[in-house]
């Protein structure tokens, strides 16, 4: 049997390279220190791959109509235990997913790993979070249950405050000048198909390109850790160090070629990406079981008494919408809209070699104080939703 | 006569040119179908409906809600409902619509505040849909609508676009 599988095996490795792709997957060199925060990459893969299966599989049910949408979910909820649970599953990991890749950012960006060669690690990496944004929002719309119908209608008012084209916007996305039938399936069109479509490919762009540099890790890693401020290395490099692939033998910058200690992708980092991801698959399914996906009454474009409480990830911008004034309303599309800018060109204007946190006042501060704004907004936000 | 020689479109230029045209009569015959179909809703003459609405011979100075159903604006079954808020002022009398200027939240009347509450980012408008305080731009929008003695018909048209 197992000489059978062995024969079988090298069949087709002759012809596909199975072996030769295997080893490339898995043999690769990973800075030792701080390894546990490089689990914070899988675990957004595993937890998109999650959203890719269960939202096929969600698809087989959905009925992706204004008539229909609500009433579908409805049977499930009402019939389908195990349908109830995947579709809890598509929820709970999306949350966790926004918060995990979040994580991911701003351990990338306190360790400096956007530097030179790594810059388009970067780029890429805030579109695929934009990208997940738009997939979190898009998905709120579906249920056309009333937090669904009040998010289509805000998320997608949003837009007419563009100067000149505005209300283009926001019509092209409504199919009309109302929220109706083409706002639901557009918005469907767009979740299952337009931004996965781009997603997917460039999530094999960013790994593809994490493959070619190597993780960074942090500057702890490296020779220039020891750099005391006079520029003194304490210790020296070792003097035989093995530069392993996939870092250059010779240093592209003065400190920064190879890790001073590194062990293999497989299976000292996979073991480590391996629990975190397996919790995080855990706490998702003892989400999904325990609380699940809500439903609340279908929607009512007529209702006076229904107040939208909008997801969690969106209420930074929400708040926003209060506290802007009503003269300057476009301000809640330019701070979200530089915000996105300035993250994509934080390696273009960081392009010093300095990788300590410390040492890097001058993106450190503002990126810090950043995180606060949106932590305050999102706490005034709930205090004034939920009366804390 | 023969061109010279460095005038000539050679093979290899030759096919250069042929594989960009090739592809830009594909992307034109892909793109401008699919731009065309992406955008068509916004050239479609939306076409208004007038309903009948109800008595509002014991609407007084505070503003009551009535429930009138329109089609979709797409294929139009099935019908949407929309609140319609009627208040006499003096001797005229206003058909207000409850969706928020700012951000189209569904505004309600509040008989405590004496004000119309947008329960979303806290607009105010005062009984007759005027603004009163918050973010939004406008005042309340009001319904295109007919009085056929206390028989109020609307039409799914706002005076004035929002």
């Amino acid at each position: 049997m197992t000489r059978w599988l062995g024969s079988a095996y090298d069949w087709i490795d002759e012809r596909a390279a199975i072996r030769n792709l295997l080893r490339k997957g898995l043999y690769e060199a990973v800075p030792v220190r701080g390894s546990w925060f490089y689990t914070l990459g899988s675990a957004t893969l595993i937890l998109i791959i999650l959203q890719l299966v269960t939202g096929i599989f969600l698809t087989l049910l959905y009925v992706p109509s204004v008539k229909e949408a609500w009433e579908s979910l409805n049977y499930v909820k009402q019939h389908d235990t195990f349908g109830s649970i995947v579709r809890g599953i598509h929820l709970w990991s999306a949350y966790i997913l926004l918060f995990v890749i979040g994580l991911h950012m701003v351990r990338t960006f306190f360790s400096g790993s956007y530097k030179r060669p790594r810059e388009l690690n970067w780029v890429t990496g805030v579109i695929l979070f934009v990208l997940v944004l738009g997939m979190a929002i898009t998905g709120a719309f579906l249920p056309w249950d009333q937090a669904a119908y009040w998010t289509a209608v805000v998320v997608t008012n949003i837009p007419s405050y563009t100067p000149l084209i505005g209300s283009f916007v926001r019509a092209l996305w409504r199919g009309g000048d109302a929220v109706g039938p083409i706002t639901l399936v557009r918005t469907f069109g767009i979740h299952i198909w337009l931004l996965p479509v781009i997603l997917f490919p460039l999530i094999g762009v960013h790994l593809a390109l994490l493959r070619k540099h190597g993780e960074f890790g942090s500057y702890v890693n490296y020779r220039g850790a020891y750099r005391t401020r006079q520029g003194v290395d304490v210790p020296p490099a070792p003097p035989q160090r093995r530069i392993e692939p996939p870092y250059p033998a010779a240093p592209s910058e003065e400190l920064w070629a190879a890790p001073l200690e590194a062990e293999d992708f497989y299976p000292h980092q996979t073991f480590k990406d391996g629990v975190v991801s397996a919790a995080l698959v855990l706490l998702v399914f003892a989400l999904a079981v325990a609380i699940g996906a809500p439903l609340e009454a279908a929607a009512d474009p007529s209702t006076t008494s229904y107040t939208p409480v909008p997801e969690w990830f969106y209420l930074p911008l929400d708040q926003l919408l209060v506290l802007v004034p009503r003269e300057l309303i476009p301000l809640v599309l330019v701070l979200p809209a530089g915000g996105v800018l300035l993250l994509l060109a934080l390696p273009f204007i960081d392009r010093g070699p300095e990788r300590n946190p410390f040492e890097r006042p001058a993106v450190m501060i503002p990126g810090v104080f950043a995180v606060l704004f949106m932590l305050i907004l999102t706490l005034l936000g709930s205090g004034r939703l939920f009366n804390l | 006569m023969a061109l010279p020689e460095r005038r000539r479109l050679s093979r290899r230029q030759f096919a250069v040119l042929g594989t960009q045209v090739a592809g830009a009569i594909v992307t034109l015959a892909l793109g401008i179908p699919i731009i065309g179909f992406l955008i068509s809703p916004l050239f479609r003459k939306q076409a208004f409906t007038e309903r009948r609405v109800g008595d509002i011979s014991s609407v007084g100075t505070d503003p009551v809600k009535f429930e009138v159903t329109f089609p979709q604006n797409a294929w139009d079954v099935p019908e949407v409902k929309a609140a319609v808020y009627v208040v006499r002022i003096g001797n005229t009398v206003k058909v207000l619509s409850n969706v928020c200027t700012h951000m189209q939240c569904p505004v309600r009347w509040e008989n405590a505040l004496q004000k119309f509450l947008c329960p979303c980012h806290g607009g105010l408008y005062k009984r007759d849909g005027s603004y009163d305080g918050g973010p939004p731009p406008k005042p309340l929008p009001e319904y295109v609508h007919r009085l056929d003695g206390n028989i109020l018909y609307v039409t799914n048209e706002f005076t004035e676009s929002i």
